[in-house]
């Protein structure tokens, strides 16, 4: 091959990867710049893909929609009460799991695979009664448990992952300077997978936040979350598109945005709790 | 492994210095019962929220009628499975689910696989491309299905618009993306394939990163080009990683409920409906926990088994290490 038609070959692939990036990318800039058109062109014959005239209108008449704010505040509520009861429960688990490697360790790990492998409906379901019967129903505190069953196992197989880096002579150092294992723990070896914890935090986060089933079976009104209140933009007032794009793009602005600041250390997490195993 | 017996050598060292009855006191606890310890909680908590309701799900299976009935439900023993099993809205949901999978799964395969190939001949400079390729990774499934029921509706839908100004179809009201029975089950899986082909792409591509430059120059040199690298040097390597993320992509798929429920609710005719939203709507829209309880059993059932099999034949964790 010479020369030139190697760079010709070169070229063509990378028109090709842009190409399919902005394919790829169109869909959620198609959601924004239809939340920022009026909303009768939204639903236009034929469809523009730039608005004629930018206008917040959407945004305000989503966000005065009964319940849509108190979404907002439920859906944080929620996801940082998962989060924290995750991370809690996770973190010892997961350095019980990687540094004494015990048989009970390896149970739990294959028990969390196993859980993220169950249909969430079949968890749902019967949580429907249980939660009815302790007074848990249409409850932060109770959708965040029952998304626990989702982010828990998650963190554990994540957490589980960065403790492996972590070389065993920092714990040793530790307790020979006299900390006691919790101790050591908290204050010695966290602050190394620091960034690991971090991560885990974000994932635990959006699986809560993104989580859709449980809150649709365990809430009705006063804990419904963001993506119920979307839901309902839609059977409440027929198919309400302007709205519902402003409101869509504002639910899932956060975690676009996330993943495009921290990508490297989310795609170092996703490789490591996926490929690693 | 090699660390296990220094630090078991160093624990008895420590015990026989002088000042140790402190220390002693400390860890008196045994790292076995440490690591029980640790793993508790945790473990207490999966068994409440996940254990628990899993066997409400069995008992209430064997019920039939709801306690909101006047005079409660009833004892059926095996009557909910029995008619399940001879129910052909059961058997028509599953085959659906089925094919869903198969469709989003191999879809993602060959474009995830695509992409990391791509992506790994342009080399580090593909940097951004990446990055933004990333993007819907973290995009909730109900947000991308909505959104793709926005674009795909017939009329003014942009997907049928731009097809109809490239001229692949006449009108822009040709393809009834999520009206047309036959259509919908492929129309419903193409914000689930949008969604997780970068996580696809993600993992391939990591893989690539992690097989060794030499021997990709060996290959080479001795005159390995093209589909024949690709066959026989590196989908032999990734094997692993693709295996890793069939099994996983394979069983959200199977699960897959915000994105149907959101485009079609199932519809038309049914003809999205998939076990999930089945056994939602038999336990919601017709209120009969008894029966999407015995389906909810089989069907985690057999996710089970098929998932197991599956981590046990072509990812056997913890071998090697």
């Amino acid at each position: 091959m010479s020369r030139r038609t190697r760079g010709i070959r070169r070229t063509v692939l990378w028109l090709l990867a842009i190409l399919v990036v902005v394919a790829y990318a169109f869909p959620f800039v198609y959601l924004l710049l239809t939340s920022f058109k009026p909303a009768s062109d939204a639903i236009a014959v034929p469809p523009t893909v730039l608005p004629q005239r930018f206008t917040l209108d959407n945004y305000i008449t989503a966000l005065n929609r009964e319940g849509v704010r108190a979404s907002f505040v439920n859906s944080v509520t929620t996801a940082t009460l998962a989060t924290v009861i995750s991370l809690v429960l996770a973190i010892p688990a997961a350095w019980g799991i990687t540094r004494y490697r015990t048989r009970a360790g390896r149970l739990m790990l294959a028990g969390s695979l196993l859980v993220r492998m169950t249909p969430a409906v079949a968890i749902g379901v019967p949580l429907v009664g249980i939660f009815s019967a302790v007074h848990l129903t249409d409850t932060p505190t109770g959708l965040a448990l029952a998304q626990t069953t989702v982010a828990l196992p998650l963190s554990i197989w994540l957490l589980a992952s960065f403790f492996e880096s972590v070389p065993r002579e920092i714990e040793e150092a530790a307790l020979v300077d006299g900390c006691s294992r919790p101790r050591a723990l908290v204050s010695v070896i966290l602050p190394v997978v620091g960034g690991g914890t971090a991560v885990t935090a974000i994932f635990a986060f959006l699986a809560s936040w993104n989580e859709f089933l449980f809150a649709l079976l365990l809430t009705s009104v006063k804990a419904q979350t963001t993506p119920l209140a979307i839901a309902n933009l839609q059977s409440q007032f027929g198919l309400d598109w302007g709205p519902m794009t402003a409101l869509a793009a504002l639910y899932s602005l956060p975690a676009v945005v996330l993943t495009l600041l921290l990508q490297r250390r989310i795609v170092a997490g996703l490789s490591l709790g996926a490929v690693k195993g | 492994m090699t660390r296990t017996p220094l630090a078991t050598a160093r624990r008895p060292a420590l015990r026989g210095a002088a000042a140790s009855t402190h220390r002693r006191r400390r860890r008196s606890l045994s790292d076995n019962s440490y690591a029980l310890l640790l793993i508790a909680p945790a473990a207490l908590v999966l068994l409440a929220l996940v254990a628990w309701p899993l066997v409400k799900l069995v008992v209430d299976s064997l019920y039939s009628g709801s306690t909101f009935d006047i005079g409660g439900r009833r004892f059926a023993g095996l009557a909910n499975y029995r008619e399940m099993f001879s129910d052909p809205a059961v058997r028509a949901a599953a085959w659906r689910t089925l094919v869903y999978t198969v469709v989003v799964v191999s879809a993602e395969l060959v474009l995830g696989l695509a992409m990391a190939l791509l992506f790994y001949a342009l080399g580090p400079r593909s940097q951004i491309l990446r990055t933004v390729f990333l993007y819907p990774l973290m995009i909730a499934p109900l947000v991308a299905g909505l959104l793709w029921r926005f674009m795909l509706i017939d009329n003014f839908g942009i997907v049928n618009e731009l097809l109809a100004q490239i001229g692949v179809i006449d009108s822009s009201g040709d393809i009834a993306w999520l009206s047309d029975p036959d259509l919908v089950l492929f129309s419903v899986a193409i914000p689930d394939v949008w969604l997780t082909t970068s996580f696809m792409t993600l993992m391939l591509f990591a893989g690539l990163q992690s097989i060794p430059p030499e021997l990709l120059e060996s290959a080479r040199i001795d005159g390995a080009r093209g589909l024949r690298l690709l066959g026989s040097i590196l989908l032999p390597l990734l094997r692993p990683v693709i295996a890793v993320a069939l099994i996983i992509r394979g069983v959200d798929a199977a699960r897959a409920f915000d994105v149907i429920l959101i485009q079609t609710g199932g519809g038309p005719q049914s003809a999205s409906e998939t076990l999930s939203l089945h056994i939602y709507k038999t336990m919601v829209t017709y209120s009969d926990p008894g029966s999407a309880a015995a389906i909810s059993t089989v069907f985690m059932t057999v996710m089970m088994v098929v998932a197991l099999i599956a981590v046990m034949t072509i990812w056997r964790p913890g071998r090697g290490s």
